[in-house]
């Protein structure tokens, strides 16, 4: 199968944020269900009022049909955000944030907002953050070098946006360099 | 890379069949005397072959001259690279296969301009690149912008690929994320 050029060298993020659907989460579902086979697992059963675990695709289809409300992770309130905040604006590596912070928070944003605490709040977190990070790995792209890069606590978002361009640079950075011990 | 390079001949050279300025159109079986000393311009992988069979010797060309060298020591991402060799603008490709061609020290010191220039603008590429993943087609005016403009112009065809790499996938990023403002479901 051939893929258009622009999807060669990266991932969609459509496609990562379905990836990263398929994490657990926790929820206080409204109507009952029997333990159910998926393609991905068997899930359930769904006895309100008690808190069950499911996938995110799952969770946020019945809570779009109204049927389950959101648990929010435990990573995904007013003071967990603000502390990494803190954390970017002060010191020069990337703060801890869950590998798919943004896709998951994205997601529930939309469809969960009213089972948040402070949504408004969390985006405006969410896009100090973004921001700051973004300022950081520009830095990072001024210490290239040919050989290695290393990044820690990158997300996966910004990993997949930084990539082609990241690795396009390093093969030109390689070519250049490498002259000397060729010759 | 059909562009062209001078060489100096180091002997008299009898030679059959050489056809000068790279016109592939025109191959005569003619033979054609060449002086020693005289200035010959060749293409490129010509020149890499008689050089190394000695049989001419090379100057370093002028889009990597001293005047370059200065101007790029001096403020790398002013230098307009597209243009100084010729159209379709490979300037780092360029600078590449000379350094193949010369010899160590001298490609140590070609190579350490190319990769310093690299790094320099890389980030004024990856930059501009971003600004205009964030704007629709109607682009920005006012004073910078046309430094911005002078600068995209003059970037080399590598430089150009890198921009709209890094311009794609922000645009799409970014799409993702503004899309998480309205209610998709």
């Amino acid at each position: 199968m051939a893929l258009p050029e622009s999807l060669r060298m990266s991932i969609t993020p459509p496609e990562l944020e379905l990836i990263s659907s398929q994490q657990l989460l926790e929820i206080v579902p409204l109507i009952s269900m029997e333990r159910t086979a998926f393609i991905s697992g068997a899930y359930g059963p769904l006895r309100p009022p008690n808190k069950a675990i499911v996938p995110i695709w799952m969770a946020v289809n019945l809570k779009s049909k109204k049927k389950c409300h959101i648990v929010a992770p435990a990573w995904l309130n007013v003071d967990f955000l603000q502390d990494r905040l803190n954390y970017e604006t002060s010191k020069p590596g990337f703060s801890d944030l869950p590998f798919r912070f943004m896709e998951i928070s994205k997601v529930l944003l939309d469809v969960a907002s009213d089972d948040l605490e402070d949504p408004d709040k969390l985006r405006s977190l969410l896009k100090d953050l973004r921001e700051a990070r973004q300022a950081k790995s520009r830095d990072g792209l001024k210490r290239l070098d040919h050989s290695e890069l290393s990044l820690p606590n990158l997300s996966s978002m910004e990993i997949n946006e930084i990539r082609p361009f990241f690795v396009q640079s390093m093969h030109m950075l390689t070519q250049l360099v490498r002259e000397p011990s060729a010759a | 890379m059909i562009s062209l390079t001078s060489v100096t001949w180091a002997e008299v050279l009898n030679a059959t069949r050489v056809s000068v300025l790279g016109d592939f159109s025109s191959y005569t079986h003619s033979i054609i005397q060449i002086a020693a000393l005289s200035k010959i311009q060749v293409p490129i992988w010509l020149a890499y072959v008689l050089i190394y069979s000695d049989w001419a010797d090379f100057n370093i060309p002028t889009p990597f001259g001293p005047r370059v060298r200065n101007a790029l020591k001096a403020e790398a991402r002013s230098v307009r690279l597209a243009g100084l060799v010729g159209a379709g603008g490979l300037w780092y490709g360029f600078g590449k296969t000379i350094v193949d061609i010369l010899a160590e020290e001298q490609a140590n010191e070609i190579s350490e301009v190319l990769t310093k220039t690299f790094r320099a603008r890389l980030v004024e590429v990856i930059d501009q690149a971003q600004h205009f993943a964030a704007l629709g087609p109607v682009g920005a005016g006012g004073a910078s912008g046309d430094v911005a403009q002078l600068f995209r112009e003059g970037l080399d065809s590598t430089e150009r690929e890198l921009f709209s790499l890094a311009q794609e996938s922000a645009k799409r990023t970014k799409k993702w994320y503004e899309e998480s403002d309205r209610s998709r479901r």
